[in-house]
């Protein structure tokens, strides 16, 4: 061990980083970045409200409705039994309840919106909360009437694994599409093979949209497996129809392919490419629902979640997985025409990032 | 001086890279059918002038016309080829596969007989099935000029064609290139290798981005007055630097005649 070759060795290291202005803004910017978007999801502190809305008739007996509204974390409103219901397909609504008289007995009726386990648990236990109040300690409606929990999406057999899927799906489509074209179009770059393109006759629109079909072949192979291995090699339970899945999952390869390529113009080295994972990927995870439900974000993320793509695939992937959402549901239409929009605006950021002068 | 039959016709054209400078008003008119040799040390701007010529970068000033129109337009029709001073080629892909590409790109009709043509004159035909990257760097640099000959270019840029390139193989693209200007393609190549330099009909003595002496060979030979090419640029070269006071005075004129 020559303690003079092991120090110049380190000396050449350290040379090289200070050179590297970029990798040195990433090394110190990017954990802070996601330490920021940390704090502002989980230290807020906000206090999450759920919604119940009690059907109007048959009548919810008044002490087990001033029971709930007594709890704080419940914000209570009546409707229709049929309004009712609407608000909870509309997620205006997190719970419903309503009294259901049978011949044998008279139940108290709770229907969750159930797509979200985590959600479905904190919601169950406030709203048993108060109705054991108002019931003192037993179960409410009187003693012929026990507590009936009903899913309007799911139910109590669906495990985790099976409200994560969607997001993993749109997730993972994202992140290695989104590398793998950031860092070839880069190589396209550094090896003087895009200088060599240029000074032929092709245009770059030409260009990007070839790369995107040539990436999009593999990227849409990549999706079938995500997928069908999702489905039946972790067996995770799903609604709605695989090619509808397949469709919006084409739309964030799409996306990806072309953030990634503009991507590529802001760097010099694979490096440098590899360094934008914490800007480009980790946001969306954080922001568009992967960890924290976008309808949970404090004021001032959601308009971050707004502006990102993956917040729309994600949506639209658990509406048809979880809930069964056709292609033709205005939500669905929506999300693919909004991920078409990124689509299209990415690209275009693409071609621009294009210049002529690839010095 | 200019006229249709100029290939390329640059006027006082100026390149600036961040705080380099690196063309400073260069002038040169390439004439149709003509090798135009672009001599000068490391960083003198040779390569700069030719990715301006190849439509890769807009010069700040100055004009620059390529077979009559803008550089960017004139590579849009496809007449343009160009050989970068690496070889840029995917490595991945074989020699086949490389020059269908580019033929593809190019617009080229008879694929097929264009590659065996363009690999025959490289001499590198047998290698047509090899993948790129199991090449020596120097058949790299022949499927580079492979691809540039590909369409068949009226305005062939060749920059630093013959670098890892053995001599007889050399002397052959030399014969290829003298063959291809008297078909009437317009060739512009850049070198510091004097005895390539002394093949060209004219020659462009460059340096920090300015043509310091023009002429054919022979001609840059008497005028400095000595035995070989290789001392007439030294000699060129130093007696440019000496007036260097004089020479950007005479680029103040020019801005402010503008």
């Amino acid at each position: 061990m020559n303690g003079r070759r092991v120090a110049a060795v380190a000396r050449r290291v350290a040379s090289q980083f200070r050179r590297d202005h970029r990798t040195i803004g990433l090394l110190l910017g990017a954990p802070i970045l996601v330490l920021a978007l940390v704090g502002a999801l989980w230290g807020s502190g906000a206090e999450q409200v759920t919604r119940v809305v009690v059907a109007t008739s048959p009548p919810v007996p008044a002490p087990v409705v001033d029971a709930l509204r007594r709890v704080e974390t419940l914000q209570v409103s009546t409707d229709t039994p049929e309004g009712a219901m609407q608000q909870l397909r509309d997620g205006k609504a997190d719970a419903v309840v309503a009294m259901r008289v049978g011949v044998a007995r008279t139940e108290i009726v709770v229907t969750l919106e159930g797509s979200d386990p985590l959600r479905t648990g904190t919601v169950l236990g406030a709203i048993q909360k108060g109705i054991l109040n108002a019931t003192g300690g037993t179960p409410a409606g009187g003693p012929s009437s026990p507590l009936q929990v009903e899913y309007l999406y799911g139910g109590p057999d669906r495990t985790l694994l099976d409200h994560l899927a969607p997001l993993f799906i749109a997730f993972f489509a994202f992140f290695f599409t989104f590398l793998l074209s950031a860092v070839s179009f880069l190589r396209e770059r550094t090896t003087g093979t895009l200088e060599r393109l240029l000074a032929t006759p092709l245009r770059r629109a030409e260009l990007v949209i070839g790369y995107l079909l040539g990436f999009g072949l593999f990227a849409l192979i990549q999706a079938a497996v995500i997928i069908g291995f999702t489905i039946w090699g972790l067996r995770v339970q799903y609604q709605g129809s695989l090619a509808t899945v397949f469709v919006i999952e084409a739309m964030v390869v799409v996306v990806a392919v072309s953030i990634g390529l503009f991507v590529s113009a802001f760097a010099r080295t694979e490096l440098q490419a590899i360094q934008f994972i914490p800007l480009v990927v980790l946001p969306q995870a954080f922001l568009s629902g992967f960890l924290v439900p976008v309808d949970q974000l404090s004021d001032v993320l959601r308009p971050f979640a707004v502006i990102m793509p993956l917040t729309y695939a994600m949506e639209a992937l658990r509406a048809v997985m979880i809930k069964g959402f056709s292609i033709a549901d205005p939500l669905i239409v929506r999300d693919l025409l909004v991920l078409a929009g990124f689509g299209l605006l990415t690209s275009a950021g693409a071609i621009a990032s294009i210049r002529r002068e690839v010095a | 001086m200019s006229g249709p039959e100029a290939a390329v016709e640059a006027r006082d054209v100026r390149k600036r890279f961040g705080a380099v400078e690196a063309l400073r008003g260069l002038t040169v008119t390439v004439h149709t059918g003509q090798i135009y040799g672009l001599l000068g040390p490391n960083g003198s701007g040779k390569t700069t002038f030719i990715r301006a010529v190849a439509g890769l970068l807009r010069p700040e000033g100055g004009t620059l016309t390529v077979l009559g129109r803008g550089a960017r337009e004139a590579v849009g029709t496809g007449r343009i080829g160009y050989m970068t001073q690496a070889a840029a080629l995917y490595v991945e892909l074989s020699v086949d596969e490389n020059l269908r590409f580019f033929a593809a790109l190019l617009g080229i009709h008879d694929v097929d007989r264009r590659i065996e043509e363009v690999l025959r004159t490289v001499d590198l035909l047998d290698r047509r099935r090899s993948v790129v990257g199991t090449l020596s760097g120097g058949m790299r640099q022949r499927i580079s000029l492979a691809t540039a000959l590909l369409h068949d270019p009226r305005l062939l840029l060749l920059d630093e064609p013959t670098v890892g390139v053995d001599p007889a193989l050399r002397r052959a693209f030399w014969d290829h290139f003298r063959a291809l200007a008297q078909r009437g393609v317009t060739i512009l190549v850049s070198s510091h290798v004097m005895d390539e330099a002394a093949r060209c009909d004219r020659l462009g003595l460059i340096r920090d981005g300015r043509v310091l002496a023009e002429g054919s060979a022979a001609a840059l030979v008497a005028r400095a007055g000595t035995a070989d090419l290789e001392s007439a640029f030294l000699a060129l070269s130093e007696s440019a630097a000496a007036p260097a006071a004089k020479g950007s005075a005479r680029s103040a004129t020019a801005e402010r005649n503008r």
